[in-house]
């Protein structure tokens, strides 16, 4: 039987999808916390000297897409066919591009940025999130499943509703206007696969 | 036949290294090249409201990395297996990421954002080369092929040398030592299937 080892940071962040992908398909891994503080030490140990590292057989694959996207091929929660991974990539990317966009205003949250935050919560923040969100609405709407894919759930939609539970305690006044994709991160969260997971993993605020 | 037309800036950017394939691979498509007002009146149409989209009989595809892997994937350029495959994406990844740490620099250079262009050369921009790109040199000697798989030449290498160019372009003073990703970026652009569009693509600075 295939080993994993997932080493990430003891917060949901750019780990949680691969968290999500293993216990929705019931495969047993190792859940390895890295704290902020022994990090440093064992950087230089990691492909790009960054996290998440995803041990297979103790060979790493690092970067949280490729991980996620090699894990929910095996799981079949990578769409039902190339066109469909393909158009599921392009959502995560999207939504890459949008956390990108984001990055000023939570670098200045979390003190490691320059400028005043809330000033970027207006004008990076709550700006990209009304030029964004509706977009993400609409390929919902369009996807008719209630997932990102027409043909059910997928990595994407562990993405996404990961990022809007940290996005909706960052700014509820701006995301609560999105319904849908509130309703979304329900629905993915409502899945009986996550539920013993979900109530028992800590909570933290990214 | 498969009817491809892939629209994009007229530059080589995010879109290179999917012309890169269809050429590498001999696949007929349409290199629909616009920017300016024609680019703002289709922008609406478009799934995210970016470029590039690739259509295929019509249907839009959008996000360069999803593009590119999707056409990689049908035409052997996306590595020998799963695993393979995965690293290629967490190097492209990592690409992404190296880009955007440099984008506060590019911001400014463009007239995109403000700040003092030289410090940000010194502040961000030099350091993410010498950060970034010795841990590309080193993937490259890991594998050993020439290419950024054992396996042989893939998308990821496409992606990787056209941004080589770009930055080898904007600042030979610093990316003139990186011997190996200029002697990487020389392979690629010596492959043969590439050569007649090579010779005779528009030159850009990026």
């Amino acid at each position: 039987m295939v080993q994993y080892k997932l080493m990430y940071f003891p917060v949901r962040g750019l780990g949680e999808m691969a968290r999500l992908i293993l216990h929705y398909a019931n495969v047993p891994y190792e859940d390895k916390h890295i704290s902020f503080e022994e990090w440093p030490n064992m950087k230089t140990t990691t492909p790009f000297g960054q996290l998440p590292i995803l041990e297979v057989d103790g060979k790493p694959l690092a970067q949280s897409f490729a991980i996620a996207r090699f894990l929910a091929r095996k799981h079949g929660l990578a769409g039902k066919d190339d066109w469909e991974s393909a158009q599921l990539d392009a959502i995560a990317d999207f939504m890459k591009d949008v956390a990108t966009e984001c990055r000023p205003y939570f670098m200045a949250l979390m003190g490691r940025g320059e400028g005043d935050k809330d000033e970027l919560y207006n004008t990076v923040f709550k700006t990209s999130m009304e030029k964004n969100m509706p977009v993400l609405e609409k390929l919902l709407k369009e996807s008719g499943s209630g997932f990102f894919a027409k043909s059910g759930v997928s990595w994407v939609d562990f993405y996404i509703a990961n990022f809007m539970e940290t996005f909706e305690e960052l700014g509820p006044s701006v995301m609560s206007a999105y319904k849908d994709l509130l309703k979304h991160k329900e629905t993915v969260y409502a899945l009986p696969q996550l539920k013993k997971y979900l109530e028992s993993r800590p909570k933290t605020q990214f | 036949m498969v009817q491809y037309k892939l629209t994009y800036f007229p530059v080589r950017g995010l879109g290179e290294m999917i012309r890169f394939i269809f050429h590498y691979s001999n696949t007929p498509f349409e290199d629909n090249r616009i920017g300016g007002d024609d680019w703002q009146k289709i922008k609406s149409t478009t799934p995210f409201g970016q470029m590039p989209v690739l259509e295929i009989d019509g249907k839009p595809l959008a996000q360069s990395f999803a593009i590119t892997r999707y056409l990689a994937r049908k035409h052997g350029l996306a590595g020998k297996d799963d695993w393979e495959s995965a690293q290629l994406d967490a190097i492209a990844d990592f690409g992404k990421d190296f880009s955007a740490e440099l984008r506060p620099y590019f911001g400014v250079l463009m007239g995109r954002s403000e700040g003092n262009k030289d410090e940000l050369y010194k502040t961000v921009f030099v350091p993410a080369i010498d950060k970034n790109i010795p841990i590309l040199e080193k993937l490259l000697k890991d594998s050993g092929s020439g290419f950024f798989s054992k396996s042989g030449v893939s998308w990821v290498d496409f992606y990787v040398a056209s941004f080589t160019e770009t930055l080898e372009g904007m600042a030979p003073e610093v990316v003139s030592k990186y011997s190996e990703i200029l002697k990487h970026k020389e392979k690629v652009y010596a492959l043969p299937q590439l050569k007649k569009y090579l010779d005779s693509r528009p030159k850009t600075q990026f």
